[in-house]
């Protein structure tokens, strides 16, 4: 298949394209105008051709579009005030969907995010899958929930109408080479002193170069229901805890870990709450840590499954997290 | 517009329903809507925005009962009586003439127009039906800026003798208009990314210096610059210099210099008022009742209070979520007031001309050093 890759000069996208050249598809590969995050590997490559777009503007959009099979979506922001992160997000997807029926393809991978579901109205410990509730208030949750949720919307809504093959992929942890830490371990104070918040509770890992392969396997699947939804999680998942000592064994120099137990920070989150709900009505502006929505999303034990994913698209992670993790500081992986 | 009986208002309230709608729904509107919401008798009945994402997003997070992407439709549909346009400023002549056209009072961002002649041109076909028209001018209605106006009008710092107003914001180390990736559309604007600011500067220098109409400013010289280099921005520098007889005002813009600030000093023959928006503090050197010796001491102690006051203040004001929009909360209550009462409203075509000229001089070529 000829495959567009949206966001391909990303973290997530340079693997994809690797992913998809292994698996036999031709890419365009799209970044941003000015980008100069272009892999060497790239360049000449017979089956690579590199796009410059921005899809915030819908102008040209159709054109890039032209001889493609189907795309893979990647592009997003997850930086920025709300308006930033809505137009790297929301207006991007926006546009990219517009253009797809005049081009007349019908086969759309997009990359949500575990951001989306709801944890603060749940209970401690059960298992989190694709029927896991939604976020429930996204205005109390980060403008990362809030934009990847219409960006969802769209995309569901849109493949609905024109009956295209879809598949939204919410990846938990995306981790590798320079992204090794993550919101869910707690919060970096330096190099040298991290505060992990919880203990227990797993991390719904993804290993960048096992996500890459199922996102991969999401653009070749043609079963039905023509529309899916599915998590992506690595088979097993380490606990707060074990990950961290891992990470931490192979630092120098070695950082000290503070940490704080999960009913402390619920307890401390809660406290700001009300602080905030009885003093200041509720619209004092805190640290994400201590506003309890937020505090659950990242931080809330929950038992993560891989069964669909691997059931409809017979994906197996291929590396361990350990692995991942050697790997990734080893630059063990071909992304040059 | 309709009669309101309701008197219990909290805040300085209009005395009529008012209804209104937004075009546009970036960054700004999120801090007219919150602002609006705040104002009993104002109605909010639209939303537009060209992304119906965009649009439906807003509405329903600032609970707008319709959203549109097409601003005719709005206009036709909506019992609207005052629409904000707050679109990027090139698109200001189009959008405006059409809410004109249905009849709307219209509230634009700033700036109006591109040049003192399209103002001219869209306040004449404002006047010829009978609307009113008017540009947000939001800063000069901060408290700082208003505790500056009181010191002078009170003589505390006798005559205004030197205005001076400074921006300094980082935007060329990231950020929206730093992006070349989809550049601002402000990068096409005749002073460039600067066009942005030129506005508020003008029309505070305006505000503090004695002459009304910048037909007695004698000279006026800018050196617009481009420090940072590269094509992406026009001008990232500004430093002018308008002398009106012995009252001189200089303009200073950069965004090489920390850290970000939005200042007016007004320097006069019996003191300073500094005032700062970004970190808000008023700060008044005087003639204090204590003696010629002592004055310096407690002119210092009185500084090191605000200082102190601006330090939590900053803090407090993070926790509380406000930022350097307050002048806009008063900006748009007064204007609400003006349109029910049919007073002169809060930024007058004088202060919207005089600010159009002035800016129109600042990028004259023949000014330009």
């Amino acid at each position: 298949m000829k495959l567009l890759i949206t966001g391909a000069g990303g973290f997530l996208g340079r693997y994809v394209v690797d992913a998809a050249l292994q698996g036999g598809h031709e890419v365009h590969a799209m970044v941003r105008p000015a980008s100069h995050s272009i892999p060497d590997s790239w360049q000449g490559h017979s089956k690579i051709t590199i796009v410059r777009a921005d899809l915030r503007s819908a102008h040209g959009i159709a054109e890039l579009l032209e001889g493609i099979d189907g795309v893979i979506h990647l592009a997003a922001s997850k930086s920025g005030d709300l308006y930033e992160q809505f137009g790297g997000t929301v207006i991007t997807t926006e546009n990219l969907l517009n253009a797809m029926p005049e081009a007349g393809i019908d086969r759309l991978v997009v990359i949500s995010s575990f951001s989306v579901y709801e944890y603060q109205q749940r209970w401690a410990w059960s298992k989190h899958d694709e029927t896991s509730p939604l976020a429930i208030d996204p205005l109390m949750r980060d403008e990362y929930c809030q934009t990847k949720l219409i960006q969802e919307q769209l995309v569901l809504e849109r493949a609905k109408a024109h009956d295209w093959q879809c598949v939204v992929l919410r990846p938990g942890v995306i981790y590798g080479r320079d992204n090794l830490w993550t919101a869910r371990l707690g919060m970096q104070i330096n190099k040298r002193w991290w505060m992990r918040t919880g203990t227990f509770a797993s991390l719904p890992l993804s290993y960048v170069e096992n996500c890459a392969e199922a996102v991969v396997r999401a653009a070749e699947y043609n079963g039905n229901p023509r529309q899916l939804i599915l998590n992506v999680v690595d088979g097993k998942t380490p606990s707060q805890r074990a990950y961290l000592k891992v990470l931490q064994n192979k630092m120098t120099p070695r950082p000290h870990i503070i940490p704080i137990p999960w009913t402390v920070m619920r307890l401390l989150a809660r406290l700001a709450w009300l602080t905030n709900r009885i003093f200041f009505n509720g619209t004092a502006k805190v640290p994400g840590l201590f506003v309890p929505s937020r505090l659950h999303a990242r931080c809330k034990p929950l038992r993560y499954t891989n069964k669909k994913i691997v059931s409809t698209l017979g994906w197996k992670p291929r590396y361990s997290w350990q692995e991942g993790i050697n790997r990734s500081l080893q630059n063990a992986d071909k992304i040059k | 517009m309709t009669s309101n009986q309701d008197t219990t208002n909290k805040r300085r309230l209009p005395l009529c329903k008012i209804s209104s709608a937004l075009i546009g729904g970036g960054v700004i509107s999120a801090q007219h809507l919150n602002t609006l919401r705040g104002i009993r008798g104002v109605e909010i009945v639209g939303v537009c925005d060209l992304s119906p994402a965009l649009a439906q997003f807003t509405a329903d997070r600032f609970a707008v009962p319709s959203w549109f992407t097409n601003y005719h439709e709005m206009l036709e549909c909506s019992d609207v009586d005052v629409v904000h346009v707050l679109t990027p400023p090139a698109t200001h002549d189009r959008i405006v003439r059409d809410c004109l056209d249905s009849g709307k009072h219209v509230i634009v961002e700033k700036p109006i127009a591109l040049s003192h002649a399209a103002f001219c041109e869209l306040w004449d076909y404002a006047a010829t039906r009978n609307l009113q028209l008017i540009e947000n001018h939001n800063y000069r209605f901060n408290e700082p800026i208003q505790q500056i106006e009181r010191a002078i009008t009170t003589g505390q710092i006798g005559t205004v003798e030197e205005v001076e107003v400074r921006i300094n914001v980082n935007i060329r180390g990231g950020g929206r208009y730093s992006d070349r990736n989809l550049p601002h559309p402000s990068h096409q604007l005749p002073a460039g990314i600067i066009h942005e600011f030129i506005t508020h500067f003008s029309y505070m220098l305006l505000n503090f210096m004695p002459p009304a109409s910048i037909d007695n400013i004698n000279t006026i010289r800018a050196a617009w610059r481009n420090h940072g280099g590269g094509n992406l921005f026009k001008y990232d520098d500004l430093d002018a210099t308008i002398l009106a007889g012995s009252t001189h005002g200089r303009l200073r813009f950069s965004c090489h210099q920390w850290p970000d600030c939005f200042s007016v000093q007004i320097r006069g023959s019996d003191g300073v008022a500094t005032a700062e928006l970004f970190h808000p503090t008023c700060q008044v050197t005087k003639h204090r009742p204590v003696g010629q010796h002592l004055t310096p001491l407690v002119n210092s102690l009185a500084g090191a209070r605000t200082m102190t006051q601006s330090g939590f203040g900053s803090i407090w004001r993070k926790i509380r979520n406000h930022g350097a929009y307050e002048g806009l909360s008063r900006f748009l209550e007064l204007t609400y007031d003006s349109l029910c009462t049919n007073k002169e409203p809060p930024v007058t075509y004088q202060q919207m001309n005089e600010t159009s000229r002035l800016v129109d001089a600042l990028l004259a070529l023949e000014n330009r050093i």
